[in-house]
């Protein structure tokens, strides 16, 4: 399968700033990505770059194996839904028109079923939108487009629980029936963990992490007991962060992990539980830019290998 | 091609706001000044109005407007710099030049009516163009290119280079005019450069210097475009 972004040493630095550093990697067609990263840590920046929004310092970007900028032919198969998106003053129903006019694969049906979904008020001037509804609107757009490639940056701004759910559950019906790529850059992450195929980790300019979401659940694990046999255990992978307790040690590490360190685990007498995607994630940033912050109670290492 | 008219349609989606506008505040000028000369009475000369203008102005705010807040919104959803540009010039052009034959027959009915009755001038053109009919249409299409362009040449001036951007063309405007200006005066040019105006003729100045205005000024908008960011 030929990858639909491909993305070489890409790099973008601003006066005195470097937003993306040498970033490498590629996403292959009809997956969801999770673009994860702390604020500022260059996913919009990213995305931008990928869309012709924004120029790259260097490095090579190619989007259905051409280049973006100014090139109708990516750009009309591309969807961008970002939370900082400015509309002119003009209705929703407008807005949608405008959308549908742009974006070949529109599903008109679909615009308005969402619509009535997020209780969106057509007739009212985008202008004075609500935070909430002007993320839906956004989401809209970004569904009811079926763009082959279609990101999300951080697209739920000042949505309630409610709506952000209804946001999850359109986007895998509707991707189930009409695949395409996604990618998805959110905070939220224990929210979009299930709907999260692959995890490509940002931090500070640089790429800590591009693996298979499934691959990673068992490659991040936290271990708990005595600080001897913590000790012992952890010597098998990367140790990211600790905890301390007394005698007892709570360790999350990163290894290859098969049936037989369960086993071992077990026989130190150790508790073992897969990380949740959002503690790995954090775990990672952390780990490498050492920057935790330790508990009143405890007392944190970390290192990375 | 086809990008490039999809723009110029997406422009025109709020259509009671594009035409609503430049049209509503004329017609609120017109009705102004009709009923102010209308009580009046008779004025001697006949009275001349600059309301016209006021179309023209609108249009060149809409066209600050479009690159200030259609310029993100459309390069948003995914077209290029280019289509938005041409498609842009293009939804505009298509009102110049209608709006332009608007004005041109309210203008003849204006003349018909005898000034609407009470010798009032509001759509004739100030400078006499009646001889030529093609010249007249021209004179009042022509200037909503060059404004527009204008307003869309300054608003992308912002919108790549932002405040910074804008203090250096002012200062660079200031500079630039007024080093002509003390330079006119101190060589004593300025008697030659009104006499220079007065030989011109209305169609020079209303359809020929506009003209060749707009086109380099078109051709820098685009290049300024081609690396903004939305």
């Amino acid at each position: 399968m030929s990858p639909v972004v491909t993305v070489t040493d890409l790099t973008k630095r601003y006066r005195g700033v470097t937003a993306l550093d040498r970033v490498s990697f590629s996403l292959t067609e009809n997956r969801i990505y999770g673009l994860l990263g702390r604020n500022g840590a260059g996913k919009t920046t990213l995305m931008q770059i990928l869309t012709a929004q924004n120029f790259a310092t260097s490095g090579e970007v190619t989007v259905f194996g051409e280049q973006p900028y100014e090139n109708e032919r990516v750009l009309s198969r591309t969807s961008f839904i970002k939370e900082s998106q400015t509309y002119p003053s003009m209705g929703v129903h407008h807005v949608l028109r405008a959308a549908s006019l742009v974006h070949p694969g529109w599903d008109d049906e679909f615009a308005q079923q969402l619509t009535d979904d997020f209780r969106l008020p057509l007739r009212r001037n985008v202008r004075k939108l609500s935070r909430g509804m002007l993320s839906s609107l956004g989401i809209i757009i970004g569904l009811a487009s079926r763009a082959p490639l279609t990101f999300f940056d951080e697209p739920y701004l000042g949505l309630d629980a409610v709506a952000r759910q209804i946001f999850y559950d359109r986007l895998l019906a509707d991707y189930t029936e009409h695949p395409r790529t996604v990618v998805l850059s959110t905070h939220l992450i224990d929210e979009v963990s299930e709907l999260i195929e692959h995890v490509l980790l940002i931090d500070a300019g640089r790429l800590l992490l591009d693996a298979e979401a499934e691959t990673l659940r068992g490659q991040v694990l936290t271990v708990s007991g005595p600080t001897a046999a913590v000790d012992e255990f952890t010597r098998t992978g990367a140790e990211l962060h600790r905890t301390r307790l007394g005698g007892t040690a709570r360790a999350t590490v990163r290894g290859d992990f098969g049936p037989a360190d369960h086993d071992r685990a077990r026989t130190l007498g150790l508790m073992l539980e897969a990380s949740s995607l959002q503690d790995t994630v954090v775990r990672l940033t952390t780990a490498r830019t050492g920057s935790a912050p330790a508990g009143a109670e405890a007392t944190s290492k970390e290192k990375f290998r | 091609m086809n990008r490039v008219l999809t723009v110029a349609r997406l422009q025109f989606v709020a259509w009671p706001l594009v035409f609503g506008w430049p049209w509503g505040i004329l017609a609120l000028s017109f009705l102004v000044n009709l009923a102010l000369f209308g009580s009046i009475g008779d004025v001697d000369p006949a009275p001349v109005t600059g309301g016209l203008s006021s179309i023209y102005i609108v249009m060149l705010v809409a066209c600050v407007t479009t690159i200030t807040q259609d310029f993100p919104f459309i390069i948003g959803l995914g077209v290029s710099r280019r289509s938005f540009y041409l498609g842009n010039l293009l939804q505009f052009g298509a009102q110049a030049v209608a709006y332009a034959a608007v004005l041109y027959l309210l203008a003849v009915v204006e003349e018909a009516t005898g000034g609407w009755g009470i010798e009032l001038t509001f759509f004739g053109l100030p400078l006499l163009l009646v001889d030529n009919p093609v010249l007249r249409y021209l004179a009042f299409a022509i200037p909503f290119l060059l404004l527009g362009l204008l307003g869309i040449a300054i608003a992308l001036v912002f919108k790549r280079w932002g405040v910074n951007g804008m203090l250096t063309l002012s200062a660079a405007a200031i500079v630039g005019f007024g080093g002509l200006g003390v330079l006119a005066t101190w060589r004593g040019w300025w008697p030659a450069i009104g006499g220079w105006f007065a030989d011109q003729s209305g169609g020079a100045l209303l359809v020929g210097y506009p003209a060749l205005l707009a086109v380099p000024l078109a051709a820098v908008s685009y290049l300024i475009i081609r690396r903004a960011a939305p």
